[in-house]
């Protein structure tokens, strides 16, 4: 059973961030590394020296955006890590995502008591399209990639289908845009925030629901501002066994659960299950019945995921029982589709939640207050540690100190969820975080 | 020589160009039968699968798969038109991509979509796959094109 043979309690202790930008020239990836690490380290309010920590994960996606191997070692010793235990964890976009595991592991082992997770990603030293072209890499180069390979194409691809399969639309994707992009404006670190953030983007700023539908197409029914952002930047976690983090923190996040799911490489070769939903506890088998599932419409590695997640923090009405939620908004359409995986509402009601402003930051769930891939960033081995950075904040009601707005703070928060995803949906991670 | 891009902070281009001697392995039947103008799948008689792409292993239970010829006809399960792409088929846009259900054929096969008249194009419309006369060896010689 998921999760029953990790005896140690596991904390989250501190976090930190680096400004992210479509390009951070000005440091290289190891110093914006430094820059996270020394926010997690000295702005926390945390009784904790560096020499406290016993190991790291480093959580970066891709080799070739520098064209240097083994750069997990680069930042080990930058950081002065020496010789203590390190390893990186690799796995697209839900890079992030895995290596919050894998650090969770290491602490409830007990093979560790304190590590601390350094996530960064450099994507500007290649030009836009290579960039993209490195990403669909992630795709099969064999079968998928020389068909036109491109990560908005596939999305794009698997959008159409759920606008098949359940009626959604252009306006209820463009409505998860205006959210994200507008919610990012009260996040001093995003991307899109050229107010607070000095590197931010200068035509950043709030969106209009006509904005996003006016933006060209980029692959169809997928616009320019439905797609999230590339970045240069960093995040960092650090995570401590109990008896450690009531030493360091007054207001230690408890990780209470935590899932990873999976899915074919290529989309197109999972199954149309008549009726094949593995239903979450708050489900009817019935309601799902004639639903060929996953196809190329829903992520049944998300769904995998969130039900050994929350079997773990013993959730069983993810709606009622979440406060805030930061998800792999890589496309508008997947935030939705991400919605159903979750169980937040019923599959094909994802489009619905959004036009009823359910996760919204007046809503009864905000989901990615940061603003997300699309508004805040997406420097995919820092995306998943970026979540965890801000549910963390947002459940020590410190959201507001961090970002200099208390504009971003979800009043009350009790228990938060992060979600990492990679490729078309290949790995899924979900985590539960609590005051 | 160096080419220097900027001087604060310095930044230089760093050119990188690399071949790679890459294997179909047991798939490479797919690429060969197509020179005879066959188009050809794998199937799992244990599980009663069909793969398109092909495996030689059945990922249900692992025995080794067997050929056989499809038809190459069948309908749009999804369709996109791209106006960007990643650099190597910028020159190509705007393209369709579809996922197409062929007939004895259970997985999704995703392929390029040719025709004239993008505006008639809609999910669960007939097509028919071609086959390049030239072939480059790569999953671009096969595409489909409107049956109806």
């Amino acid at each position: 059973m998921f999760g029953d043979c990790l005896s140690r309690k596991v904390a989250m202790v501190a976090g930190g961030l680096t400004y992210f930008s479509k390009a951070r020239k000005d440091k290289t990836q190891e110093e914006l590394a430094a820059e996270a690490a020394r926010m997690a380290l000295y702005e926390n309010d945390i009784n904790l020296s560096k020499d406290d920590i016993d190991g790291t994960v480093v959580s970066y996606f891709s080799d070739h955006f520098e064209n240097q191997l083994l750069f997990g070692s680069i930042i080990q010793d930058y950081l002065g890590f020496n010789p203590k235990p390190s390893v990186r964890i690799e796995g697209g976009g839900a890079t992030g995502g895995l290596a919050f595991r894998e650090a969770y592991a290491h602490v409830a082992s007990g093979l560790l008591d304190t590590v601390m997770v350094i996530g960064f990603e450099k994507m500007s030293e290649v030009s836009t399209a290579k960039g993209n072209e490195f990403i669909a890499l992630a795709s099969d180069t064999d079968w998928d990639f020389p068909i036109g390979g491109f990560y908005s194409g596939y999305y794009a691809l698997m959008a159409r289908r759920h606008m098949e399969e359940f009626g959604t639309t252009e306006e209820q994707m463009a409505l998860v845009a205006v959210k994200n992009r507008n919610n990012a404006q009260n996040n001093k670190f995003a991307q899109t925030n050229p107010k607070m953030n000095p590197f931010g983007m200068r035509d950043g700023g709030k969106v209009t629901v006509d904005d996003v539908l006016k933006s060209p197409y980029v692959a169809y029914p997928l616009k320019r501002l439905d797609i999230c952002l590339m970045s240069d930047g960093a995040a960092v976690a650090i995570l401590a066994s109990e008896e450690k983090a009531k030493k360091i923190t007054d207001t230690p996040i408890w990780i209470t659960g935590t899932g990873a799911g999976t899915d074919a490489m290529r989309a197109g070769d999972r199954p149309r299950t008549k009726g094949g939903v593995p239903v979450l506890p708050h489900e009817k088998k019935s309601w799902y019945e004639n639903l060929e599932y996953p196809g190329v419409h829903s992520f049944r590695a998300g769904r995998e995921a969130a039900r050994q997640a929350y079997k773990m923090a013993n959730i069983t009405n993810p709606l009622k029982q979440l406060d805030v939620v930061e998800l792999h908004d890589a496309y508008t359409s997947s935030e939705i589709q991400t919605y159903e995986d979750l169980g937040l509402t019923r599959y094909g009601q994802g489009g619905k939640l959004i036009e009823e402003g359910v996760t919204t930051m007046d809503g009864d769930l905000p989901v990615n207050p940061s603003g997300g891939l699309i508004g805040a960033m997406h420097a995919v081995g820092a995306t998943g540690i970026m979540q965890a950075v801000e549910v963390f904040w947002q459940l020590q009601g410190t959201s507001g100190k961090h970002h200099g707005s208390e504009k971003i703070q979800v009043k009350n928060a009790e228990r938060g969820l992060i979600h990492s995803h990679a490729g078309t949906g290949t790995y899924v991670t979900v985590s539960i975080m609590e005051r | 020589m160096t080419e220097v891009y900027s001087i604060d902070p310095l930044i230089i281009k760093n050119p990188y160009e690399i071949v790679y001697k890459h294997s179909y392995g047991k798939t490479s039947r797919f690429f060969t039968s197509l020179s005879t103008g066959k188009l050809m799948a794998t199937r799992c008689e244990k599980c009663n699968v069909t793969f398109l792409p092909p495996r030689a292993d059945c990922p249900y239970c692992l025995s080794e798969t067997k050929w056989i010829e499809i038809s190459g006809k069948g309908k749009i399960h999804t369709v996109t038109t791209l106006y960007f792409s990643g650099e190597k088929f910028l020159k190509d846009l705007p393209f369709q991509l579809v996922y197409v259900e062929l007939e004895g054929v259970d997985t999704l096969f995703l392929t390029r979509l040719k025709t004239n008249d993008m505006k008639k194009v809609k999910v669960g419309m007939k097509i028919r796959m071609k086959i390049a006369r030239d072939l480059e060896w790569r999953a671009s010689d096969v595409w489909a094109e409107p049956d109806e």
